[in-house]
């Protein structure tokens, strides 16, 4: 999958081609509006990443050109401005996502993930994770045809964890995933602990989960 | 009070100072001027009398034996009297003329009356000449009633009149403070066509409000674009931050005291970037960037906070007690803002409850009918001193435990009163805190 990353902070997009090239996408990268446009018109990208504050031109005019001209990437707006406009805006002119900086590297992609879903409707829902077998779409989880009852959260958590297997998420992603950024600096206390606990006492019911590790003093990680 | 009542009002008062002033002059004024004619008469007429002595004698006026003579008219309104005096009070041909009580026919009445001494036939004789005074009375009284009706009707009309033409007058006036002052809400609602009139203090007005709400516009708009620029100033280096530290946690071969200090790193990013953040959604709210547009069943809104966070509730074993004796509809309301606010406060709630704690959810009409949202709990509580400060954004005060209350509460406060929604909170150490929200009547 390729992805253009249209930002003018250079260390930044470096840092998102880093993350999204060790995730397995192709990843270019535009620092300008212009140069933006002329790969936007030569490539077929199947992501792009805005950034609606350039220093050349206003990065929305770019998602109309790009739309006027059929193209059938999908667009996630990246930006820092706070107008609660430029959110709308984007939206209305078929950009599929908007993510406010800072945002974390994890939920960029999985949002990307959501979109791709969203719009391949046909990609299936349902992935195994050792002997479960998780629904998106429904959010469940069986174990042999077992249902195992989830709470939403228990279920965002372990689906969170699952998308990002192999890899160590803090307390502070998973609150972040789980809790959105509203509440106050709660990430200190054990929530996440205690849905874990409650997350593997449920899933053990039915057979061993060795695979959701704790890793000592950063967060957990499910291996696969 | 209406500047256009207080003219009016002004008027009746001076035009009613004015005719009362004429009122009491008037009768003094009336009365010297009679009095003079009256006066210049009786000095005629004794003249004519020492004059008619002079030529015919005495004899011609007195027949009676004993030397006087008195006379007067049908209506006593006029009596001429002679008598002889034994001893002189005053010089001969000095004319007195004074008010004085005369009676007739057991009938006492009031006169103007001259009299002077003459001397005739080596007899000493006092002549006194009288003109009453009761046609001059009638007359004072008739012009003060006239002056009194004239008084109520001259008022009555004038108020009319000047309610009418006041109200013409003010016209413009009201104009400006409604169009401009009262229906404008934000800055860039502003309406700045003039307003048509020809006096020149309502130009005036006119003209200072238009130019002061286009500065205010203009501010308006480079605060937004301030904090726009502040904004991606300050969230552009801590997105670039949070991305690489999520990178370097990524490493293979991570040593583990590194990535403890990643975690760290993390969490000191994390607050700095929280921070920026309540900043700038407060200053967001203060420049009025977000819309009024929503209707919100706070009820449902609660719920749905509840719902978001009731895990938390669960996971401290508080107790939850909701009662609900009214529903509300929040017109012209932002939602996701009023989700803010509410989430914040039970989110405290919770965070500051103790154990096994209970949190109190009420919403009812308050005695004046307003909607009242009450939140209590059963937590630490704030000592007394410090509740003034907690919507504070810059006198913060600290727990006891060193740690922080954070940005919620003053934005709590900001989305308040932006939304015309009055806060209060009261709290006793150790036993709990009760958050009060009044909202506007809709």
């Amino acid at each position: 999958m390729n992805v253009l990353i249209i930002e003018d902070e250079k260390s930044l997009s470096h840092e998102i081609e880093i993350f999204l090239s060790n995730e397995g996408y192709q990843c270019d990268v535009a620092f300008n509006g212009k140069s933006a446009s002329e790969k936007i018109y030569v490539n077929n990208y199947d992501f792009i990443l805005l950034d609606i504050g350039l220093p050349d031109m206003n990065g929305l005019d770019i998602l109309r050109e790009a739309k006027e001209a059929g193209s059938e990437s999908s667009f996630i707006i990246l930006t820092a401005r706070s107008g609660v406009e430029d959110k709308v805006a984007g939206l209305d002119m078929g950009a599929d996502d908007y993510l406010a900086k800072p945002f974390s590297l994890l939920e960029l992609q999985a949002r990307m993930q959501a979109v791709m879903r969203r719009k391949h409707g046909l990609q299936k829902n349902t992935f195994m994770i050792h002997e479960f077998e998780v629904d998106i779409q429904n959010r469940s989880i069986t174990c042999n045809g077992k249902n195992v009852p989830l709470t939403k959260k228990e279920f965002d958590l372990l689906n969170y964890l699952i998308l990002h297997k192999n890899r160590v998420l803090t307390r502070m992603q998973l609150t972040e995933h789980i809790w959105g950024d509203i509440l106050e600096d709660d990430y200190e206390s054990n929530y996440i602990d205690v849905h874990i606990k409650n997350l593997r006492k449920k899933l053990s019911a039915q057979t061993q989960v060795d695979w959701i590790e704790t890793v000592r003093g950063i967060g957990y990680r499910v291996n696969a | 009070m209406k500047l256009q009542l207080k003219f009016v009002l002004y008027n009746a008062f001076s035009k009613a100072v004015i005719i009362l002033a004429i009122g009491a002059f008037l009768p003094i004024i009336v009365r010297q001027v009679v009095y003079n004619h009256i006066d210049q008469r009786l000095v005629a007429r004794s003249d004519k009398i020492l004059q008619i002595i002079g030529l015919g004698g005495l004899n011609e006026i007195i027949l009676d034996q004993d030397c006087s003579y008195g006379s007067y008219n049908i209506f006593k309104e006029e009596f001429l009297s002679i008598e002889p005096l034994n001893h002189l009070d005053t010089e001969i041909g000095t004319i007195r003329i004074e008010d004085g009580e005369r009676q007739f026919e057991n009938e006492v009445l009031k006169h103007r009356v001259l009299s002077e001494s003459f001397l005739f036939d080596n007899q000493l004789y006092n002549l006194e000449i009288g003109e009453g005074l009761s046609a001059i009375e009638q007359l004072n009284n008739t012009i003060w009633s006239f002056i009194i009706w004239t008084l109520i009707a001259v008022v009555v009309i004038s108020v009319f009149i000047d309610v009418g033409f006041s109200r013409l007058l003010m016209r413009p006036l009201y104009k400006i403070i409604n169009r401009k002052l009262r229906d404008t809400q934000h800055p860039t609602q502003f309406d700045t066509t003039r307003v048509n009139t020809t006096t020149f203090e309502f130009n005036y007005l006119d003209q200072n409000i238009n130019e002061m709400m286009q500065k205010v516009k203009d501010a308006f708009l480079i605060e937004k674009e301030f904090i726009n620029n502040a904004s991606h100033e300050l969230l552009t280096p801590i997105s670039v931050l949070q991305n690489r530290f999520e990178n370097l946690l990524a490493e293979k071969n991570l040593p583990d005291d590194v990535a403890d200090k990643i975690v760290e790193s993390q969490k000191t990013l994390r607050r700095l970037s929280k921070t920026v953040k309540a900043l700038l959604l407060i200053s967001k709210i203060e420049n009025s960037q977000y819309l009024k547009n929503e209707d919100t069943d706070m009820r449902l809104l609660t719920h749905e906070v509840l719902a978001e966070i009731g895990e938390r509730v669960v996971h401290k074993n508080i107790y939850l007690d909701e009662k609900w004796d009214d529903d509300f509809v929040f017109h012209h309301s932002n939602k996701s803002l009023l989700h803010t606010l509410i989430l914040n406060i039970i989110n405290n709630a919770i965070k500051y409850n103790k154990p096994d704690g209970k949190i109190t959810i009420h919403g009812f009409m308050n005695a004046k009918n307003n909607f009242t949202l009450r939140i209590s709990d059963t937590g630490v509580g704030i000592e007394k001193e410090n509740l003034k400060n907690i919507f504070g954004r810059f006198k913060r005060f600290r727990p006891e435990d060193g740690s922080s209350f954070g940005l919620g509460l003053p934005i709590v406060q900001t989305i308040a009163s932006f939304h015309g929604i009055e806060i209060s909170v009261d709290s006793e150490k150790e036993k709990g805190t009760e958050f009060t929200a009044v909202f506007p009547r809709q």
